[in-house]
Order: structure tokens, then sequence, then C-alpha cells
């Protein structure tokens, strides 16, 4: 179209497509640089790979576990998760010990921690002032960021102590009277043992457990509990019956999140557990779980036969683990989606 | 209509009252850990600070010395893990972010990562162990720097696209509708505009592999001397802190608080500047 | 479901009727899907050289969808898909092959939210032209001046170009994604809901502009403000449920308009 001179009459009806065009302003022409095609399909490329790298270890470590863990497995058999032996001068082992003991360590964190995590998320979500909210969340969160072994030490050479001193006595004395469950309180105390371990180790999930509470606990829409509290209900009313339903799937989730990190906490544990082949009733005993064992005999196994051994109950610390982290997840997500509880 | 000091009412406003004071004792009992814990730790730690923690390598039994080794090697070790980790992580989290969405290739993905975030640190090790160390039939400081890349990976993936779904999809089609290349978009314009975010996602992994302890006891192991070469053991603060610890030697245990104060102090930092820088730099 | 390309043919008694000029965009049997659902049904309309065509209609007509069909910004998306003829330049823009970078170089877009990228306000319209141009440092001075300028935008930021985009006021950001848009040199300009999330003063503003713009520009603009819709534009398209109902000179549509439903979206009995 020619350019013609910048002057445009006023009369000209609006629908007539000849308005006079200003020159364009003074740039030339675009040179330069075209976008090429190939720049996007590179980087999606590479981006896709660093993805397939971190799905491809998790199988990796499945599968390079396994393999080493051959040996050990095709000479003891299944008998090797149910054997409680373990002796490196025959080379004859049975991992009992070690997943009992882990067992029994997270789930004693788990029934100290499971408790003290919904109270602090209550306290968290319901009663806190404002200004102490974000304060408190982090220093709960701070509980996370101590490292493992810092616990260790606190608990080997503060904890245990004043554990045995103080604590176990006492609860030798009274709970330790009872018939059956009696049992579970004996042992000497020298505050090391499984006990000790669990409560030091439910000191470690709290924090995890409790940030999942508090985030699920959040979700529940306001005039959910707004129609609570306006028939009256109280506010432990209103957790009880309306949060805690509403959230139960989410609240697993983050149990078995705190029982999936239990079960793979390695310094903490082995500080305090005393390093001991041995499955006994009390619980002030020591004993020993998959993961001290392996930070204390590793290195200075060299029958390969005891390495395949040590190898094989990582493979079923590892194994272990994911199944519980997978069902945490997908419960987690499940309430993410706002599932909500099932009436 | 029920009189309000009816028997029923009054039940329930002693259960409210009991259990809402339980939940400040969960609380308090928290904290009472919390300070105890760091309260342990400085006390037995001062002792230790001084001068030649940080000038003098790890002694024998019995002498005096310092940290000097194992605090350069873990910085070693910790500096190349973070140097790892952290394109991988970003790259990958742009991935599902950007690219995989909701697609099984990115669901599987996120899924695995999500696992391998709270995977037990000790099997890392030992599968670290299984493929390199043992092949290669010695310890190294490579190793033990694969190992905390394996456990800072997927912080970073997870914070990374965490960032990016938080972009508006308004500011990616703006740089889009000028005709730019979605590798451009994605790196000038997102990833830009959630920079802080994800600088905090890094600072967080940095934190959690600078105290982990049980990845190196069997890749890096430990090195009595000074040594620069990644390609042995090396000294490396948690598992000298470790061996100092459960020894029965006196002045071996103060240093070992000494280096357990040193840790945290560097962990907490790091903790507390994530937070802040994330709080300055969320998008709007 | 009857499409309607009606022009008005009216004209001024005393004035002959002048032959049209080819459109800058010409579409013809546009459908637009969103996964299964038929967004766009069968849209026919053309999109007048150095004109401002408005779109009109309720929410949900599909008036953002048709602007976005222009530039191909939905091929960013799975699951959505066009089909039918859009002309620009000679050539169909939803055919495959179509170089989408280079689409954008000529028709851009301004959105209902200001969108500055996280850069200097210099950086922000320098980031579009280097896509395009190997410029000098001081090119690139002029083209910003100019572009801000063209966006009137050049007093108000002159002192403040080192300054992130985002420390402007939300009617200067607009401005702001206005003259990064124009910076490349576009011929046409899709702008959607551009003052929608604007006050009243930044609005009247960029009204104004986009009437000096036209001069230069083919401009798209989508609005729900009717008022605003018969202030600034040449051509309006009325819009519901997919279909273009009624196109035709603003002025004739909203005082003659030949639709009934048209005429009652117009006098609010309707949307």
């Amino acid at each position: 179209m020619p350019s013609d001179a910048a002057f445009i009459p006023i009369d000209m009806p609006i629908g007539v497509a000849r308005i006079a065009a200003s020159l364009r302003a003074d740039a030339p022409p675009p040179k330069g640089t075209t976008p090429s095609p190939w720049g996007d399909a590179v980087f999606e490329g590479i981006t896709r790979l660093f993805a397939l790298v971190v799905l491809g270890s998790l199988a990796a470590i499945l599968i390079a576990l396994a393999f080493a863990a051959w040996p050990a497995l095709e000479k003891f058999g299944p008998a090797f998760f149910f054997t409680n032996v373990w002796d490196p001068v025959k080379s004859e082992f049975g991992g009992l010990a070690p997943i009992y003991g882990t067992l029994v360590t997270s789930l004693i964190a788990l029934a100290i921690g499971v408790p003290v995590s919904f109270g602090i998320a209550i306290f968290l979500t319901e009663m806190c002032p404002p200004i102490l909210k974000r304060p408190l969340g982090t220093a709960v969160e701070l509980l996370a960021a101590i490292p493992s072994i810092i616990y260790g030490m606190w608990g080997l050479f503060v904890f245990a102590p004043w554990f045995a001193d103080h604590v176990q006595p006492g609860i030798t004395a009274s709970l330790g009277r009872l018939p059956l469950a009696g049992a579970l309180f004996q042992g000497a105390p020298s505050g090391i043992g499984l006990m000790t371990a669990g409560i030091i180790l439910s000191v470690m999930v709290i924090p995890f457990i409790a940030s999942v509470m508090r985030d699920v606990f959040e979700v529940v829409p306001p005039v959910l509990k707004e129609s609570a509290y306006g028939l009256g209900a109280t506010t432990w009313e209103v957790v009880w019956n309306v949060v805690f339903p509403f959230t139960r799937v989410g609240v697993v989730g983050g149990i078995m999140l705190g029982l999936g990190r239990a079960f793979g906490e390695t310094m903490a544990v082995t500080f305090v557990i005393g390093n001991a082949y041995r499955i006994s009733a009390g619980l002030f005993n020591p004993g020993n779980s998959i993961a001290s064992a392996l930070a204390n005999e590793f290195n200075e196994a060299a029958d390969p036969i005891h390495r395949a051994s040590l190898i094989a109950l990582g493979l079923v610390l590892f194994v272990l683990t994911f199944v519980v982290l997978a069902c945490s997840r997908m419960l987690i997500s499940r309430l993410a989606k706002g599932e909500g509880a099932r009436t | 209509m029920t009189p309000l000091l009816s028997p029923v009412y009054r039940r329930r406003m002693w259960v409210n009252r009991f259990n809402l004071l339980m939940s400040l004792c969960t609380m308090a009992f928290g904290m009472i850990f919390l300070l105890w814990i760091l309260y342990v730790l400085f006390a037995n730690g001062f002792a230790a600070l001084s001068l030649s923690m940080f000038t003098q390598p790890t002694p024998p039994p019995g002498s005096a010395g310092g940290l000097a080794n194992a605090i350069a090697g873990s910085a070693m070790i910790v500096g190349v893990a973070t140097f790892i980790s952290t394109p991988v992580g970003i790259l990958a989290g742009i991935y599902l972010a950007e690219f995989g969405r909701n697609g099984w290739l990115a669901r599987t993905t996120r899924f695995m990562n999500d696992i391998l975030l709270s995977a037990p640190s000790i099997v890392i090790g030992l599968f670290v162990y299984t493929v390199y160390v043992a092949r290669v039939q010695h310890f190294s400081g490579w190793a033990g720097s694969a190992a905390l890349a394996l456990i800072a990976v997927p912080v970073v993936v997870r914070t990374t696209e965490n960032m990016l779904q938080l972009v508006p999809s308004s500011l990616r089609e703006a740089a889009v509708a000028l005709g730019a290349p979605m590798w451009k978009v994605i790196l000038m314009v997102t990833l830009r505009a959630v920079r802080g975010g994800v600088i905090t996602g890094v600072l967080l992994a940095v934190a959690r592999i600078s105290g982990e302890t049980a990845p190196l006891l069997f890749t890096a192991l430990n090195n009595q001397f000074a040594s620069s070469n990644m390609n042995a053991p090396i000294a490396n603060l948690p598992v000298v802190i470790f061996q100092f610890a459960m020894s029965p030697f006196e002045d071996w245990k103060t240093l070992a608080w000494g280096g357990a104060l040193l840790i945290t102090l560097t962990v907490l930092l790091l903790n507390i500047l994530a937070r802040t820088m994330f709080r300055q730099s969320a998008p709007r | 479901m009857q499409i309607q390309l009606s022009r008005s043919t009216d004209t001024p008694p005393n004035k002959e009727p002048v032959a049209k000029a080819p459109p800058k965009i010409a579409i013809r049997g546009l459908d637009f899907f969103y996964g299964r659902f038929h967004a766009l049904k069968n849209v026919s309309l053309d999109v007048g050289e150095r004109e401002v065509t408005a779109f009109i209609g309720p929410s949900g007509c599909g008036k953002s969808t048709l602007l976005r069909t222009m530039n191909r910004m939905y091929s960013l998306y799975p699951g959505q898909r066009a089909t039918g003829e859009i002309r620009f330049n000679d050539d169909n823009v939803l055919d495959p092959g179509t170089n989408l970078n280079m689409l954008r170089a000529k028709i851009g877009m301004v959105f209902q939210k200001p969108t500055p990228f996280p850069m200097s306000i210099h950086d922000n319209i320098a980031f579009g032209v280097r896509l395009y141009e190997n410029l000098s440092a001081r090119a690139m001075d002029e083209r910003v001046e100019w572009a801000l300028s063209k966006a009137a935008l050049w007093e108000e930021a002159k002192d403040k170009l080192k300054q992130s985009g985002m420390a402007l006021s939300g009617g200067q950001q607009q401005r702001l994604c206005i003259a990064r848009a124009v910076a490349v040199q576009p011929d046409v300009l899709l702008l959607d809901e551009p003052t929608s999330a604007l006050d009243p003063i930044s609005t009247a503003k960029i009204e104004e502009l986009i009437t000096e713009l036209k001069r230069d520009y083919t401009i798209a603009i989508v609005t729900h403000n009717m008022q605003q819709a018969a202030r600034v534009s040449d051509y309006t398209a009325y819009m519901y449920l997919g279909e273009v109902v009624e196109f035709g000179a603003t002025d004739a549509l909203f005082f003659r308009p030949a639709r009934k439903e048209t005429e009652d979206y117009i006098t609010g009995r309707f949307g």
C-alpha cells in the first residue's frame, strides 16, 4: 500500500479502509538472528535425560544391592530373615536381630512421636497466637535440621545417663511389675538399649510427622470448621470430630513418612543401641538395628559372605523403606487432591 | 434449654481444657528437647572452640590438635556434591514442571524422587560402595561426593519443580508471544522469576548433606592427615566426629563436640539463610 | 446455527462507497477444540489492516480463544487444536509447518494481567528485540526509547531504565508490555482485555494509546466492556457460545444491530 501523507480527512466514514499511513519509525528491517528449531528439541532432550537419571537411580540402587547381596541370600536362603545368628568366625549369618531392632525402635518412635506430633499440629493450627506461629513452626523444623550425629552424641553422653539414673529405675519398678507387659520394661539401667534409641528416634521423627499433619490440617476448608464452631462445639471437639476425620488419610500418610524416616536413621541409633545381636523382650536391653549394624561392622568385614550379609540387610532396609514411603506418598497426595475423608 | 452449668457441659469443658493443655505440653516437649540438645551442644562445643581447631590437623590420641583437615575435606566433598547435584536437580525439575507435566515419565519420576528424598542415607552410601568403591578397590572423596549428590538431587528437584509451578502462565505466554523459543522462555524468564526459590532449594540441599555421616562411612572413609587428593580416602568432619566420639579418649571427645558444634552452626545458618532468601523473593 | 458475516453497507448519503482493501487477517471456517469441547464453531471474519477490530460477548463466548488462535498461542497446550483457515500474509497460520517464532514476530500479544519480565525495564524491551536482531548497544537504546515513546511511557520511565520492570505501577506495567510488543515491530497487535485489571485513569490512557497505535498497526482487541469497544474500535464482532453472531462496523453494530441477540446484549437485557 502506498504511503500517503499523514492526513486523515475528518469526514471519512469509519468503514473505509484507506487510512493515511503515517511513516513507520526509523529502525531498519530485522536482520540477524532467527530462532532455530533445534534449540528447543535439544533443551527438552537434556532435561528429559536428567529426569531419567533421577528415575533410574532408584532402580539402580535396588538392582545393585540385590546383586551384591546375592551370595549371602543364596547361601542362607529365606531363613536369613528369620534366624538370629551372627557369627563372623564361622561365616554364619541370620539377620533377625537387626531387623527386629529396626522394627521395635521405629515402633517406639511412633508410639511416642505420633501423639506428640498430633498435639503440636493442633497447637500450631488452632491454639497458637498468630505472632508465634512462624517462629514456633520454624523451631519445630529446626529439630529436623539438626544432624543425626548430634542426636547420637547428645543421646550417648547426656540423655542415656540421665535416663538411666532418673527415669529407668522408676519405670522398671512400676510398669515392670505388670504381668505380661511388665517384661517389656526390664533391663539393666545402663541407658543403652532399644528404648533409649526409640525415644531419641521419636524426637527426630516428630518434626516430619508434625509438618505433614499441620499441612493437612490447614487444607480443611474453614467453612467446615466454622459450621461446627457455630453449633457451639469446643475447639477439641472440632479437631477430633471435623478436622481429624477429614484429614485421616493424610495423617496416616504423615505417620508412614515418619516410619520411613525412623527405619533409616543411622547415627543417632548407632550411638545408643548397644550393638548386641540379641533379641529379648526387655526394651531396656541393648540390641541392634540394620543401620547401626552396617555402620559398626561394614568396614571391618573381611569375609565376603559377611559383607554380602550386611548388604542383604541393607536391601531389606531399602525395600521396607520404599514400601512405607510409597504408601505414605500415595496417601498424602490423595488428600492433597481434596478427596477428604471417606464417609 | 440446657442450663449453662449442666454436667454435660461441664464435662465437655473439662475435656476441652485437658486436651488443649496436653497439646500445649506436647509443644513444650518438642521445645524442651530442642533447647536441651542445643544447650548441650553449645556448652560442650565451646570448650573445644579455639583457633587451633581450624589450623591443626586431627591428632593421634593423646596429643593436641584440631580439625583443619576434616573441615577442608568436608568442604571439598560437599562442594563437589553441590556442583554435581545443582544442575542435575534444576534440569530435572525443569523437565517435570515445563515439559513432562503429567505424562507418565514425569509422574513416575516425581514419585521416585519423593521416595529418594526420604530414603535411608546409609543405603545410598552402600549403593555407591557396591557400584564404585568395590570396583576400584579404594575409598575416595569422589565416591563420597557421589553419595551426597544422590541425597541432594531430590531436594533440588522438588524445590525447583514447586517454584516453577508457581509462575503464572501469563508470564510464560508473554515471552512466547514475542516469538521466543521455549528454552529461552524457561531459562531467561520463568526460571529467572523464581531464582530466589531455586537458590533456597540448593541451600537447603547443602545444609542437608553437610550433616550427613552414614553415606560417607563406606565411601570417603577418613584420613588422619591433611590431603587434597579426592581420589583417596579423605578426612571429613562427620566421620571424624563419629570416630572420636565413640573412642575412650577425652581429648578426642572434646574435639568431637567442637566439630559437632561447627556442623550444627553451619547447618542452622544455611537453613536460616535459605528461609530469609525465600521469603524475600517469593513471586507475587 | 447460522453465522452472520454481515457488514453494514450503510454509507453516509453523500459519499460513494470506497472499495475495501484486503484484510490483514482473514479467518475462514475456524473451529476450535479444548479436548472434546467444541469452543469455536465455524468462525469467519476479517481483521482489517490498520483498523481496530473488537470482539465482545459474555464470559465463555470464545472471544479470547479466538484471539489466541491468531498467534497460535494455543499450541503451547496439548489437547487444544484448531481446524480451518487463518490467512495472514498469504499463509495459513494453522498450517503445522508454520514457523511459530516468526509468526509471533509479526503478530504480537498483550495480556490481561500485566506481565513484566523479572529484568530491568530496558532489558524487558531488549529481550524481544534480541530474538531477531543484532543491534549495537546504542541502536538498542534507541529502539528502547522508540518503543517506550510509542507506548507513551518514555517520559515516566526514562530515568528508571535500569530498575526492575516490576517496580512500575499497574498501568505503567501494561504500557511496558505494549512497548515490549511494539519493539519487535509486528504487523498486528492482539490485545486480550488489556485494561480489565487497571484503574479508570490507566484505562483511559491505554485507550488513547490504541487510537494512536492503529495508525501503524492492525489491532484486534478482546474486551468485556462494551463501551470500550464502542470507543476504540472500527469493527466489532459479537460472539456467543463460540459463534460470531454479528460482525460489522462498530457504529452500525451498536446503533443499528442487525440481530436481536446483539441488541439484547448491547442493551443489557442479557449478558
